[in-house]
């Protein structure tokens, strides 16, 4: 059945259960020997911390209890917003793992912070005087967290720290709502947020893979129509279609004004990108830290659209990644959730309710809603918006606009040919080089300049070889055979066994001119 | 707001900020426990010697000499490339062709180093630089011996350094004369590296057209010491021209005839770049003068590395 909320949990009785920590301890010890934790020594050794960590704490209040403190106890409940949650986040990773390997790599690591979810969640809850109530809520917390961020390696106990943020937020940062003790933020989504401010602030956003998690999202194709397909799913059982398409909507609607206006895309290869679409599907969709009203929801998915829209502008304006303009402003906006409804009930829900939901079931306005949201979304494909090919994956049209002064247009090739250049295009290097040694769109940097020269000399692209020789001469070359294996990747295209004609042909559709049949090349 | 939202918020945001300086604690703690690696964990490992015999420390060890190593190589012709009746053991790609086996080129007046570039010397533009592409091998060597492990990338970062220090450098009156006069520090072109080796009368050798172990650093397990082994008898005196390590040039690697136009032809092809000289571990028919060899301008090998020259633009 649709609309189903806590009030379908299956609860049962309480069991005192002092030993499940322990168990959660042998478990998360066990795999501290698998060769993911032990290839690595801060790895291993945060496993083992954690481990020691949990039994000093687990051995504190198992005296406690024994000297007449609350017991130790458990009762199960399996809750719908967990497990369905879970289930599609889990369908996420094996879809974009499928394309991506690390994510599969990173099965033991989630495996290890789920079970160190697990035994916070009861130590918090034993700690606090209450039973630890066990179901699938770990699950979407250490889910979502690592669909958006990871430490690397030798951080990676800062992963368990995020963790337990975000468990230590729903349990101590509560208020009132709707006469309820709630917590106030989405857990996954305050830790998220909480640590994203702490690595912008601290300049140390390079400790985790953040940035390279949301660009390969990507590799997964069809990426936009599988998150919008799982997506369905979360807005059929839990009504959040208005509130995840209010952001969408926003979205696609200040992208396209700011082409309009600029000449070049927003989102610099989409209209909204793939970890922004995931985001607005999973990670502000929690109902207890959403609103619950119609307009409310749209508010808010709203103001997250328009959030993301205004920190991609800032983050880049700051320097910092811009990768962190999904996570920043829910933490936000779950605080801003009792001021919504309080708005929204003020200034005429009850009309808005009266005119748009009558006498309708609130499952058949959350279809007709989805209805709605199925032929946008239609739409958008259609029009190329999604995954359709863009025109802001072409580097000609970024030259084209940089030539014409676009705004932004520059700064946006120079970032495209850097991605490039670290993926070995040897090309991409070379014409980094031109740009700093010619100084016209940057600014003049002989050292740098020599740098790239080399990088793509090393790659034997003669031109920049001869350009490292004799900078006072630069020249120019058309990317090799094996730079548009690079240059014109698309997804989990995997270009490297290409046909030579189907590579260029495909380079004509994108926009170089030099790989079209009518030019010297084909002749 | 009542009284019960009012503590509420007051609540949330103290725990937000304590959260937030919690985090900022951690991650400011994981960085002081963490061991910081050196601003450039390439230059940590160089080792400067205070001294170096024959080598000046304040000059970037560059050779004790009013020109700092540098030789006059006299304008004129030389004969380039093998005649295969003359030295049997020249390879195909010396020959010019079936019918004018060698050439002849005429080279304006240059200089070329007495020595091939030395680990001290190499380490010397890294510490000053940063120079962050380094191979760390490269300075692992004794200091007096050639530098290897070092891409052509890395020999033309190192000239073109170089060149701004001696441009700036103001105790050296002859050099800094031709410095103001045009000339630069740049590898050699292979002409000038063929010319330096074996002079104008087309010997095979260095030292004439027999191969002499004693003479040369070749046939041998590993390098040794820039000059050590002198060779009177060698091509303008100048020291391990064969062996010891193959020497980068800046020519890319072309067939016969010779042209030093040449460079900016076929810029589509992916060019090896000549190097010359053999190493230790090569025998007589690498180290003779006219042999040549190419490598990927990235390779890093423990038996290449380079000599400098100082030529007129």
């Amino acid at each position: 059945m649709p609309g189903k909320g806590p009030s379908s949990d299956t609860a049962r009785e309480t069991k005192p259960a002092p030993w499940a920590p322990l168990l959660a301890v042998v478990a998360l010890g066990a795999l501290a020997t698998t060769p993911r934790v032990e290839s690595h020594v801060v790895l291993s050794r945060s496993v083992l911390a954690t481990c020691i960590g949990l039994l000093l704490w687990h051995g504190a209040l198992f005296v406690r209890s024994r000297r007449g403190g609350p017991t130790l106890r458990l009762e199960s409940a399996f809750r719908p917003q967990h497990y369905v949650q879970a289930l599609v986040q889990l369908a996420v990773f094996a879809y974009w793992g499928w394309y991506w390997r690390p994510v599969y790599d990173m099965a033991v690591l989630i495996g290890a912070q789920l079970i160190f979810a697990y035994a916070f969640g009861m130590l918090l809850s034993w700690t606090r005087g209450r039973r630890y109530v066990l179901g699938f809520g770990p699950f979407p917390i250490v889910f979502s967290i690592n669909l958006f961020l990871w430490f690397r390696d030798d951080w990676f106990y800062l992963q368990f720290l995020m963790i337990a943020v975000g468990l230590l937020g729903k349990e101590f940062v509560r208020w009132h709502r709707d006469g309820r003790q709630v917590h106030i933020f989405n857990p996954s989504a305050f830790s998220l947020g909480l640590f994203s401010l702490v690595l912008i602030a601290t300049g140390t956003t390079d400790l985790t893979w953040g940035a390279d998690i949301a660009s390969t999202l990507t590799l997964a194709p069809n990426i936009y129509l599988f998150l919008f397909g799982v997506g369905l799913v979360v807005m059929y059982f839990f009504s959040i279609t208005l509130l995840a398409g209010a952001a969408a909507t926003v979205l696609f609607v200040l992208s396209a004004l700011y082409y309009t206006w600029s000449g070049v895309p927003y989102f610099v290869d989409s209209e909204i990108p793939a970890a922004v679409f995931l985001g607005l599907h999973l990670l502000i969709t929690d109902p207890s830290t959403s609103p619950r009203s119609t307009t409310g929801k749209v508010v808010f998915g709203g103001l997250y659209g328009t959030g993301v829209f205004a920190l991609y502008a800032i983050l880049g304006a700051a320097g910092a990644p811009t990768f962190y303009d999904k996570l920043l402003c829910v933490p936000l906006l779950n605080l801003a959730v009792r001021g919504i409804d309080h708005a929204v009930t003020k200034f005429g829900e009850r009309r808005v309710q009266s005119v748009a939901r009558g006498p309708v079931h609130p499952t058949r306005l959350n279809l007709a809603h989805m209805a709605g949201w199925i032929v946008f979304f239609g739409v958008m494909t259609a029009t190329g918006r999604t995954d359709g090919r863009h025109e802001g994956d072409r580097i000609p049209f970024w030259e084209q606009a940089c030539s014409e002064d676009r705004r932004t247009s520059c700064d946006r090739l120079i970032a495209i040919e850097a991605n490039y250049c670290a993926d070995n295009s040897a090309w991409a290097c070379n014409e980094l080089g031109l740009h700093h040694a010619e100084g016209r769109i940057v600014g003049i940097d002989p050292q740098l300049a020599s740098g790239y020269f080399s990088s793509a000399c090393e790659l034997r692209f003669q031109v920049a070889c001869l350009n490292l020789l004799d900078p006072e001469n630069r020249q120019r070359a058309e990317p090799r055979e094996l730079d548009l294996r690079l240059l014109l990747r698309e997804g989990g295209l995997n270009l490297m066994q290409m046909e030579e004609s189907v590579l260029y042909a495909r380079a004509c559709e994108h926009g170089w001119d030099f790989a079209c049949p009518s030019t010297d090349r084909a002749s | 707001m009542t009284e019960s939202e009012d503590v509420t918020s007051r609540r949330v945001m103290a725990g937000a900020g304590a959260l937030v300086l919690a985090v900022w604690g951690a991650l400011e703690l994981s960085t002081w426990l963490t061991p910081q690696p050196a601003a450039n964990p390439r230059t940590a490992a160089v080792v400067l010697p205070t001294s170096l015999t024959g080598f000046r420390p304040d000059l970037w060890y560059l050779p004790d000499d009013e020109l700092l190593g540098f030789v006059e190589i006299p304008a004129g012709p030389f004969t380039m490339g093998s005649d295969p009746s003359v030295d049997s053991l020249a390879f195909d790609l010396e020959s010019w062709g079936e019918e004018q086996t060698q050439g002849r080129v005429l080279l304006p007046a240059f200089y070329m180093g007495r020595f091939e570039v030395t680990v001290a010397q190499f380490a010397a533009f890294v510490s000053v630089t940063g120079y962050r592409a380094v191979d760390e091998r490269a300075l692992r060597g004794p200091p007096d011996h050639p530098v290897v492990w070092v891409s052509w990338t890395d020999t033309v970062a190192y000239t073109r350094w170089l060149d701004g220090e001696l441009r700036t450098a103001g105790s050296l009156p002859e050099l800094a004369a031709l410095i103001r006069d045009g000339w630069r520090v740049r590898l050699p072109t292979e002409a000038e590296w063929e010319k330096t080796a074996r002079g104008i009368d087309g010997r095979i050798y260095p030292w004439g057209d027999t191969p002499d172990p004693d003479r040369a650093n070749y046939r041998s397990r590993a390098t040794v010491a820039v000059g050590s082994i002198a060779c009177p008898a060698c091509a303008y005196g100048l020291s391990d021209m064969s062996g010891n390590v193959w020497e980068w040039t800046r020519s890319p690697y072309q067939p016969y005839p010779y042209d030093d136009s040449d460079d900016r032809l076929d810029l589509d092809t992916e060019a090896l770049w000549v190097m010359r000289g053999g190493s230790f571990g090569d025998g007589e028919q690498h180290v003779r003068a006219a042999n040549r060899g190419g490598a990927d301008p990235g390779a890093r090998r423990p038996f290449i590395g380079f000599r400098i020259a100082l030529s007129r633009f």
